[in-house]
């Protein structure tokens, strides 16, 4: 078990900010190596995401549903993901909008369980990986949405999750 | 007999360097992996990566299409083509509750790490390759790996079908009726409550075990003679046995062959395995050779896990430090329960069963349950069953003495057997030896009185050093009495002795030694025998279709079981031998009046008259013309050794550390073992099994861990993070035998050695920590001691002192 706990300013309405966490599109755009998903009903999704942990490198495929939907304050985002012999993951999290004078404070709360050969590379290759992969997240999720940042994405230092796939 | 005299020409007691360490050292041993087939198919398992799941469906479609892929299978592919387990063979004779299980995982997974799929394929990396396409749904199961919570009622159920997780429970002492274990619980509880001083305590060991050099494998080929399978395997007969059950195969079409070199087994290559069954059943399937060599991070995931035991002690002395009572009731974590032969449970069964160990304690209460978790099996370990069981007892003497303020040494000289044979309260039987002396001679090499001095100095000037005791009587073989019940297999020694017309010698033995160094001990005692010299003996082990049958290379059976029945076979051939010297040279006489001395037989009154050894042998074996009225030409003798009584040695260790409060870091400074080794054969091969012993003793104590998370995930399935002790960990370890005594039990006096020696090392090194740090008062009761855990315990107590 695992926690990853923090907060993002954003220079967007919380309108905006939630119209954004709810599009399949958009949320493909800002998850790090997220190949597709696809909505098969309200607050149901089908995605593939490519995750590299250290040495393993895995294609995961899984669902992702949103509970406890409460626009546009806060929702909790569920999934689970099959990486085949690489191992399997599940996890959530809690995310919140604030509207302040700046935008609007995101905070999330994420807890997640590996299992398999992610499981036994230990936890502290996993953790590491799971707080870039969030950073990145919402790195590129406050530059999409930010309207004096530039319209592309910005790539993160490091590995780039297009390279890496 | 005195085994430290020796005369020219005596090889029983010779340093003589080992036989098997030349190829071992320069790259030429043949291993299971170097032994090759052309056109074999190589088997790779897929395992669970749950803990717990029903098994929704398995997709094997993409990795039939894989070109190279021969075959794909699954448990419900194999259910019916074989029969599962328990198959009497490999069952023991005890009442317990015995799962089934296949090769392959059948409706449910039940540990990570559980072969749910095969693949079989052209190469390695084709089967490598599928192995990743093959598609397992799983419906999570709630996961239970936790021993007392597997026991508690509402726990999730590992086998179907079960009514609870209790695989095997026992009480050794009761007399086994509800009410004579009641009355006889009473009758423990008024000694400990008449008892001047009694201590209470839970001991917990952790889950850690072996890990030979070369993990497991088995090749096998199905043709015209049937099935022949390669398998690294310490009992090559009993698989013989159970392959043929299992697969219905006639065991005259069955034949195993154990590798001459297998990186050692420590116990890890003594069960009957779902795996060997399944190549062995894919080989006959696809008639070609199959072949699968286990990873190690399949090793460490699914096998070589022992330990994880629970005794909760109440131990009661008199004054004088005398033991007046001891009840334990033990818990151990069997994991899933499924293998052939211990099914997990028979090594705590027999931890428990020795735990009073070398001590004389009169009135014990000493009970058992068995949980089955979701974790992998227990598999044998060296000093099997008896580790956890050593520490929790030899630390609870040490925490005796330290509330009656007598040295721990004493108490513990106080309470050895005194005089034998002795039979314990759980009917474990003592043989011969003089603990005492061996325990004297221990305190004698560390100079206890002078130590306790030096400790009182480096107090004063704020170093903390400390010195703690521990003893084991350990299997020196395992009788036939003992091995029927526990395992339902003989227990004798097996081997075959031929002389050939050279006057070469080969013997033949049906155990499957991994690293004990059989060929060069049973070199030396035929040489001794024969007044030959040991190269001119050969050894050939593990193949069922060469050897005599024997139960395998267990419980430290080299040194007592095997080596009586080589000593007994010579010893039969020299009788004939003798008797046609005799009758050639038409000289009236006993085969005692000869001789047999540097490559000659002759005359012992008259040296003169006699022949070379090899010419004798060539007349009895190649001219068999005027033998002795009645005798049988050739020179092939098969003996099977079987002691009047069940063994033990008995050895005292002792460890010297030395401890910094502020880190909880120690330092091993000494570490010494005087043991009883009975006569000893090869004092290198003697000192190896002490060394090799005390190291995996101390690397299961502060190294090495199996952590499973509390979804049953195995996080320490690689050399990484299950740390194994390397030579820099390591100290020199001081063994010592001179206070020994000849067994009366065996031909040469022997005793077996090697498999007990890590059970006394855990409590002999955390009594030390705790001895060096005895101003501060901390405990150490559980296990792995690690410099962390002593650094809390003393913070903690710092803190309930603030």
């Amino acid at each position: 078990m695992m926690n990853i706990e923090g907060t993002h300013c954003i220079a967007a309405s919380r309108e905006v900010v939630w119209a954004a966490l709810n599009d399949p599109a958009a949320l493909c755009a800002f998850i790090p190596g997220c190949e597709s998903i696809e909505a098969h009903g309200p607050n149901d999704m089908a995605a593939v995401v490519v995750v590299k942990v250290g040495p393993v490198r895995a294609r995961f495929t899984g669902r992702v549903k949103l509970a406890c939907v409460d626009p546009p304050n806060s929702y909790t985002i569920v999934g689970e993901g099959q990486g085949g012999i690489a191992g399997h993951a599940k996890g959530e999290a809690k995310v919140r909008l604030v509207s302040n004078a700046a935008g609007t404070v995101l905070t999330y709360v994420v807890t997640s369980q590996v299992g398999g050969k992610l499981a036994q590379l230990g936890l502290r290759l996993i953790e590491g990986t799971a707080r870039k992969l969030a950073g990145e997240f919402f790195a590129r999720f406050a530059a999409r949405l930010e309207p004096k940042a530039s319209a592309a994405p910005r790539e993160p230092n490091g590995e780039s999750p297009v390279s890496a796939r | 007999m005195n085994a430290h005299i020796r005369n020219e020409g005596d090889w029983v007691g010779a340093s003589v360097n080992r036989k098997e360490d030349r190829r071992l050292t320069t790259g030429q041993g043949q291993y299971f992996a170097d032994k090759k087939i052309p056109g074999t198919l190589h088997l790779v398992f897929v395992r669970s990566q749950q803990a717990h799941a029903r098994i929704v469906s398995i997709n094997t479609d993409a990795a039939r299409a894989l070109k190279g892929v021969v075959a794909v299978v699954t448990g419900a592919d194999i259910r019916t083509q074989i029969k599962g387990l328990p198959q009497p063979v490999v069952v023991p004779s005890f009442a317990a509750n015995y799962p089934d299980f296949w090769p392959l995982a059948v409706d449910k997974v039940k540990f990570h790490g559980e072969p749910v799929a095969a693949v079989i394929a052209r190469d390695r990396y084709v089967a490598e390759d599928a192995a990743a396409l093959v598609e397992i749904v799983y419906d999570p199961l709630p996961v239970v790996t936790d021993m007392e919570a597997a026991l508690a009622e509402g726990a999730p159920i590992v086998h179907d079908g079960w009514a609870s997780n209790e695989m095997f429970a026992m009480n050794y002492t009761g007399g086994g009726t509800p009410e004579s274990e009641a009355a006889h619980a009473r009758k423990v509880d008024e000694a400990l409550a008449a008892a001047a001083v009694v201590i209470r305590r839970r001991f917990r060991v952790h889950r850690c075990g072996v890990t030979p050099l070369e993990p497991r494998g088995a090749m096998a080929t199905w043709d015209d003679d049937g099935l022949t399978a390669w398998i690294t395997t310490q009992r090559p007969h009993i698989d013989r046995l159970a392959l043929s059950d299992v697969l219905e195969i006639p065991s005259d079409k069955v034949r195993v062959i154990a590798p001459r070199d297998q990186g050692g087994a420590f116990g890890v290559k003594a069960p009957f395995y779902r795996e060997p069954i399944l190549v062995c059943h894919m080989a006959r399937v696809l008639g070609r050779p199959v072949r699968w060599l286990e990873t190690r991070e399949e090793h460490l995931m699914s096998v070589s896990q022992e330990r994880d035991q629970i005794h909760n002690i109440e131990i009661g002395a008199d004054a004088s430090g005398r033991i007046v009572a001891l009840r334990d009731n033990a818990i151990a974590d069997n994991g899933d329960g499924c293998e052939g032969v211990y099914w997990g449970f028979v090594m705590p069964f027999f931890g428990a069963a020795v735990l009073t160990n070398a001590y004389d304690i009169p009135l014990c209460d000493i009970r058992i349950r068995v949980a089955c978790t979701n974790k992998a099996v227990l598999s044998p370990a060296r000093s099997f069953g008896a580790f956890a069981a050593r520490f929790a007892l030899d630390r609870a003497i040490d925490l005796l003495a330290r509330e009656l303020k007598i040295d721990p040494a004493d108490v513990r000289r106080r309470n050895l057997i005194a005089e034998l044979p002795y039979t314990t309260a759980t009917g474990v039987h003592h043989d011969s030896g003089d603990y005492a002396k061996v325990f004297d001679h221990l305190t004698t090499l560390v100079d206890l009185k002078g130590f306790r001095a030096e400790q009182a100095r480096s107090r004063a000037e704020g170093r903390h050093i400390g010195i703690g005791f521990s003893v084991g009587a350990e299997l020196s073989g395992v009788s036939s009495a003992v091995l029927v019940s526990m395992e339902n297999q003989p227990g004798f020694g097996a081997a075959t002795v031929r002389v050939d017309p050279r006057g070469k010698v080969q013997v033949f033995e049906g155990d499957a030694p991994q690293g004990q160094g059989h060929e060069t001990s049973m070199a030396q005692v035929v040489a001794q025998e024969f007044g030959i010299h040991p190269a001119d003996v050969s050894l050939t082990t593990g193949d069922t279709g060469t050897t005599p049958f024997g139960s395998g290379t267990i419980g430290a059976r080299g040194g007592s079981y095997t080596v009586s029945a080589v000593a007994n076979a010579c010893r039969a051939l020299k009788s004939k031998m003798a008797t046609v010297l005799l009758h050639d040279l038409k000289v009236e006489g006993v085969p005692s009046d000869v001789s047999f001395r540097d490559g000659r037989v002759f005359l012992t009154a008259d040296p003169t008259q006699g022949k070379n050894f090899a010419a004798l042998a060539e007349r009895i074996v190649m001219a068999p013309l005027g033998l002795p009225a009645g005798m049988q030409a050739g020179l092939d003798q098969t003996e099977f050794f079987e002691a009047d009584v069940p063994m033990l040695t008995f050895g005292a260790h002792a460890a010297i550390v030395e401890v910094d409060p502020e880190t909880g870091i120690f330092k091993i400074l000494r570490y010494v073992a005087s043991d009883d080794f009975g006569t000893v054969i090869n004092p290198i091969v003697v000192a190896g099994q002490v060394h090799g012993g005390v190291v995996q003793g101390l690397s299961n104590t502060m190294f090495e861990e199996f952590v499973y998370d509390e979804n049953g995930q195995q996080l320490t399935a690689t050399l990484e993070n299950y740390k194994i002790a390397n030579a820099a960990d390591m100290i020199n370890i001081e063994s010592h035998h001179e206070a020994g005594s000849a067994c009366p039990h065996t031909p040469l006096g022997s005793r077996g050695l090697g498999e007990g020696i890590p059970g006394p090392v855990p409590a002999a090194l955390t009594n030390a920590v705790c001895d060096a740090l005895a101003p501060f008062g901390i405990e150490v009761n559980r296990l792995p001691l690690r410099p962390n855990t002593i650094w809390r315990l003393l913070q903690d107590k710092a803190a309930s002192k603030g």
